[in-house]
């Protein structure tokens, strides 16, 4: 099927009245949920998502693609007015926004943060819509053992989720692989670390253990500090009233179109890269506009460029971290995870051959993206204020109210108490192991990919596969040597341009990397292989010869 | 040795994983050629418990951190009350779930949650009511009414 007969078909399901009102609450939560500092997005849609339960994919979907879009948008608000942003996504909007509404522009600020996040995720619809279905077609070559190699690569990556911590994330994300080995194997259902526990044998459910890791302890990581529990979240600070002239901020940012494009497109990638997210894509986006501009020294101060760059580039991050989910079935970010954790609750199982195997599903996520922006743009010129009034709740209200839904949405999510106990115990642990310097991220990323990983390996064991297929088939070797680097890409960023080594990483990537390339079938891809060895091979001695030329041109003494 | 935080948490990772690879070896052997039960646990223990040591040797050669203030246990419970409060009210709330249900125990739940981390004031426990009272048989009615949940109702409901 074409790509116009998907979208009708998508377009047959997804244009309800229900589903269009769903969307509409869901970006409205969603953009509540992103003016309110310290309250996450990906906090925001694990709560949703057990309203979902009783909708169809679709439905469930959209409406949380719209929570998603509406929280990456709503940051903006409560960044301009007060400063502080509702989410680490839009850090960098403070940056000249706040500024600018200090200066009696709060209007202007707030209107062209709204216009760059609504044309940042229309780019990132379109790009989403051409380019997840021909990677798709390229996952569609996979077999199980690369697979596996890929998931294996996707778990390297938490490394780089780990930030100062490298040890204590991988020792994290190893964990929660473990978490996901409890209860029973994937091939013939035998107990598997019950320890006599019936109930154990069923496993946990992803979605209490995700809520109670995250969530949980989050918020009771909030409320730790008795002052800070009794704060509100917004801070003490009054936003005016504001009026917002839309079509004045569109034609502002209409004229800054190549800064709407370069940012939308640098945020785009930054979300196909695993584990970068509208958190890296904002201040890069925002550093890339400064470098462009011919006024600099205006950033900072209110500059336009300086709102425009990281509302464009953060709506379109989403776009890229969805095509990496849809075309390949595999999460790069937390917020990714917890779509794949829905789908599956859904009985969607995500892989490359998603797309072309339900495609009404697979569009409706593509055209609910897009939808999304549209409804967030509506929304967020009618709701303004009462957003910014949101942000003066005190946190251990929300704290408490939150931790009440929690249990509620999580023994919706089977009707058996269990599910409870479940999200108490990882509330726990989530809780302790954060206090003793885990990052919760690369052991949520464990539990989601352990099932995968283990089924796709028990698909190698039957097919009778031996352990050199990881070297003789193209796209495994090729992972498993990306693996090797993502390791030591946190490494890397950290040393560069300091250790000599770092100056050989990227060039060395290259040549390493056109071995298996070169092994993949066709004319294109050895192509491609040759000019990835030539390039490498070029740099290196290029850089090689770096050095030499520096003391050539030291002074003698 | 030199017991730091760091310390401790590679030596409980490393019980941990000794614990698991015992238990690994009780699981029934594998039939017809198939991916035994044990391997991808093994793939996973092995791995942590390198890391592991990893942290046990480096929490060694670490240099002591002077600026962690070594705390008694009187300091560490001020410092985490309100989440060990919140937990622990949290694990009365499941506890008390078979009598009181989800209704009356998410009331009582919410509503001293919010006046242990808020205050006990005449005021604050006012409009800590109201707030329960809005949030809770709001969110309940949401579930049971629109969504057709059946959440717990407890055998006091059930009762009267």
């Amino acid at each position: 099927m074409d790509l116009f007969t998907n979208i009708g078909l998508a377009s047959a399901e997804l244009f309800s009245f229900t589903t269009m009102a769903l969307m509409m609450l869901g970006t409205l939560v969603g953009l509540l949920a992103g003016a309110i500092p310290g309250f996450t997005i990906a906090m925001a849609v694990v709560l949703v998502l057990p309203f979902t339960f009783a909708m169809s994919p679709v439905q469930g979907l959209a409406t949380m693609i719209a929570v998603y879009v509406g929280g990456l948008s709503g940051g903006l608000m409560s960044g301009i007015l007060t400063g502080i942003p509702g989410t680490p996504s839009s850090v960098a909007t403070t940056f000249d926004g706040y500024p600018m509404a200090k200066a009696g522009k709060a209007g202007l600020a707030l209107g062209i943060g709204v216009w760059s996040s609504f044309f940042g995720g229309i780019i990132a619809s379109i790009v989403l819509i051409l380019i997840a279905p021909q990677l798709a077609l390229i996952g569609l070559e996979f077999q199980p053992v690369d697979f596996f190699a890929l998931v294996i690569f996707a778990l390297t990556v938490t490394a780089s989720l780990a930030g100062n911590e490298m040890l204590k994330g991988l020792m994290g994300a190893l964990f929660g692989l473990l978490i996901a080995t409890i209860g029973s194997d994937v091939v013939f259902g035998l107990p598997r670390f019950t320890f006599g526990i019936d109930e154990v044998s069923k496993g946990f459910a992803f979605l209490p253990v995700l809520v109670g890791l995250f969530a949980f302890s989050r918020l009771l990581n909030d409320v730790r500090d008795p002052s800070s529990a009794s704060k509100r979240l917004g801070g003490e600070q009054s936003a005016n009233v504001v009026q917002i002239d839309y079509i004045a901020s569109a034609k502002v940012v209409l004229s800054h179109w190549t800064n709407v494009v370069r940012s939308s497109l640098l945020g785009v990638f930054v979300g196909v890269l695993p584990a970068a997210g509208s958190t890296i894509s904002n201040i890069l986006a925002y550093d890339q506009a400064k470098k462009a501009s011919k006024e600099p020294e205006t950033f900072g101060k209110g500059a336009i460029d300086g709102i425009i760059a990281p509302e464009a580039a953060n709506n379109a991050t989403a776009g890229g971290a969805l095509i990496v989910m849809m075309a390949l079935g595999l999460p790069g970010d937390i917020m990714t995870a917890i779509m794949l954790g829905a789908l599956l609750i859904h009985d969607v199982i995500p892989s490359p051959s998603f797309i072309s195997d339900e495609p009404t599903i697979a569009y409706s996520i593509f055209l609910a993206f897009f939808i999304a922006n549209f409804m967030m743009l509506f929304l967020q010129s009618i709701t303004l204020r009462g957003f910014v009034m949101v942000t003066k709740v005190k946190m251990y209200m929300l704290t408490a109210v939150i931790l009440f839904y929690c249990a509620v949405g999580i023994f919706a999510l089977n009707n058996i108490g269990y599910d409870m106990w479940t999200l108490f115990i990882f509330g726990v642990l989530g809780f302790v192991m954060r206090a003793l310097g885990f990052p919760i991220v690369p052991i949520v990323l464990g539990v989601v990919l352990g099932q995968i990983a283990e089924t796709r390996l028990s698909q190698v064991f039957a097919r009778g596969d031996g352990l050199d297929v990881f070297l003789t088939r193209p796209w495994a070797l090729f992972f498993i040597l990306l693996s090797g680097f993502s390791i030591m890409f946190p490494s890397f960023q950290k040393h560069l341009g300091k250790k000599r080594w770092t100056r050989f990483f990227l060039p060395i990537l290259l040549i390493v990397l056109s071995l298996p390339v070169f092994m993949m079938p066709g004319y294109i891809r050895p192509v491609i292989a040759g000019l990835m060895l030539i390039t490498g091979i070029v740099q290196l001695i290029l850089r090689l010869r770096e050095p030499a030329l520096k003391l050539d041109q030291a002074p003698t003494t | 040795m030199r017991l730091n935080r760091d310390t401790a948490i590679a030596i409980v990772s490393l019980l941990i994983c000794g614990a698991l690879l015992v238990s690994t070896f009780q699981m029934p052997a594998p039939m017809f050629n198939q991916m035994p039960a044990t391997l991808w646990p093994r793939m996973i223990i092995g791995p942590l418990a390198i890391l592991s040591l990893i942290l046990l040797v480096k929490a060694q050669l670490s240099e002591a951190d002077d600026s962690t203030p070594i705390r008694s246990f009187s300091d560490w419970f001020s410092y985490y009350k309100n989440p060990i409060y919140c937990f622990a009210l949290f694990f009365l709330f499941l506890v008390t779930m078979p009598i009181l249900g989800m209704l009356i125990g998410g009331l009582l739940y919410v509503f001293i949650t919010l006046n242990v981390l808020g205050g006990w004031s005449p005021q604050l426990m006012l409009r800590h009511a109201l707030v329960t009272l809005f949030f809770v048989v709001g969110m309940w009615a949401i579930f049971t009414q629109l969504l057709g949940v059946f959440l717990p109702e407890g055998i006091l409901l059930r009762v009267y």
